[in-house]
């Protein structure tokens, strides 16, 4: 098992970091605290998309490479990106009801991350339904590959359609911040944290996938030689000793 | 005409023939389509002005839930033995995968075009930009076919698939929803909708791409 201790310690710290830093700023002008949301809901969806693009990589490198490190990647990313977009429109929704006044709204870009939350469901059913490692890493990385396809989607959706979520605020062309510098130091400080705990959250992940490999190496062994004690011929003596 | 396309071509015939036994999809997959379309008013209220407006919306809908029908149908004709002896006979996996996605395609694309009249004989929407629909609905189902043959066989096998395979398809084919429907509105409005028919070429294409190369890889995972 990997020592990934000082990675988990790292992200406590910079998480602490970073809810202090969102704590110190002062609060929005129109919004008030409810502001401070957004330092996790932004670093929720942006580590959904890093952690959806991994997968694609990890899928990639396993169908080039057949190493069983690439698919645990694809898998334990996934997994952990599920959780941020969850994250990430649970944060939104309790945001958009003081803000827009309705939990959900048929904005584009709402709907499609709830899209991509499920297009990775499907692909961590797709791993669950499937028992031999090797099928499971062969097809899921087809269909990792596949499911990337709505993340420009869902990016540019404020772009192609006008909705009622806001453009974004910090990546934009035209390099100009539409926030406060504490704000934006916040943010990025939110970002480090989120990103950090990401990392802890996919080694410990990829070290369980291997144990449970492992596991059902084992499984699979011990198995084969019950099976084969089961049709051992009975030995001499104890016939005698029935005799 | 070379090995791959005359493979592809017998792979296609295979299922057609079979549809064309059964008459699964043209009697029994349309009229659910058309009873779903038959009830939505039911649901929503008979509110014609309403109607007249989610019509096309419905209308893509319906093509895109029950044509994931179709493709599992499809897909789930050949069993391990078939796939097998497809194999020992040389057939090439992207050959067949292009064989197979040719034929939900022609499938699903009389179910689109069975479907379009019911729609609009119920629904009564305005007829601006109807021309557009003969490049839509191909590039559409096209898309779905494609989709639907490359889930098929990465669910080739598993007892979860009638589940798995809508539960895969259906969110990875908003793109398509999205741009037929947009198009149409588009259209009611007057704009172009080259932008729509792009993403709908691009995405087909990619789809391709992705479903011929990993043919022989899902094969492999099928033995």
């Amino acid at each position: 098992m990997t020592n990934t201790r000082w990675i988990e310690v790292a992200a406590v710290g910079t998480l602490l970091t970073a809810l202090g830093a969102a704590l110190f700023v002062p609060p929005e002008q129109t919004q008030g605290d409810l502001a401070r949301m957004l330092f996790v809901h932004v670093p929720s969806i942006w580590l959904a998309y890093v952690a959806f693009v991994v997968t694609l990589i990890g899928s990639v490198a396993y169908l080039r490479t057949r190493k069983r490190r690439w698919d645990h990647l694809a898998g334990a990313s996934a997994e952990v990106g599920v959780l941020f977009t969850g994250a990430a429109i649970a944060m939104g929704m309790i945001w958009a009801k003081p803000t827009w006044s309705v939990w959900w709204t048929w904005d584009a870009r709402l709907v499609l991350t709830a899209v991509m939350f499920f297009v990775y469901l499907g692909y961590l059913a797709l791993r669950r339904a499937i028992i031999d490692p090797e099928v499971r890493a062969r097809r899921a990385a087809i269909f990792g590959i596949l499911g990337i396809v709505q993340i420009p989607l869902i990016h540019f959706s404020v772009v192609w359609w006008r909705t009622l979520h806001q453009p974004a605020s910090i990546v934009r062309p035209d390099l100009d911040l539409q926030m406060d510098s504490p704000f934006v130091a916040a943010m990025w400080m939110a970002v480090v944290a989120f990103t950090v705990v990401y990392i802890a959250l996919v080694v410990r992940r990829m070290d369980l996938a291997r144990l449970e490999a492992d596991l059902d190496e084992w499984l699979a062994t011990e198995q084969t030689e019950l099976a084969e004690s089961g049709i051992t011929a009975p030995r001499l003596e104890e016939v005698h000793d029935h005799g | 005409m070379s090995t791959f396309w005359s493979h592809a071509s017998a792979v296609a015939r295979k299922d057609l023939r079979a549809e064309l036994r059964t008459g699964e999809v043209l009697f029994v997959i349309v009229p659910f389509g058309a009873v779903a379309l038959l009830l939505t008013p039911l649901a929503v209220g008979v509110d014609t002005p309403l109607l007249e407006r989610i019509g096309p919306g419905m209308y893509w809908m319906v093509v895109l839930l029950f044509g994931v029908l179709v493709a599992l149908r499809q897909s789930s004709l050949d069993g391990r033995p078939q796939r097998d002896m497809q194999a020992l006979l040389g057939v090439d996996p992207a050959a067949r995968f292009t064989g197979q996605a040719a034929a939900t395609g022609l499938l699903l694309l009389v179910f689109a075009l069975v479907l379009g009249p019911v729609a609009a004989a119920l629904y009564d929407p305005s007829p601006s930009g109807w021309g557009w629909l003969a490049a839509l609905i191909p590039l559409v189902v096209t898309g779905l076919a494609l989709l639907g043959t490359l889930a098929g066989a990465i669910t080739g096998g598993l007892g979860a698939r009638n589940s798995l395979v809508p539960l895969l398809v259906v969110p990875l084919a908003v793109p398509l929803l999205l741009a037929a429907t947009q198009s149409l509105e588009g259209l009611r409005r007057g704009e172009g909708i080259l932008g729509w028919l792009l993403l709908l070429v691009a995405m087909d294409l990619g789809l391709a791409v992705i479903g011929v190369l990993s043919a022989r890889p899902l094969q492999e995972t099928s033995r």
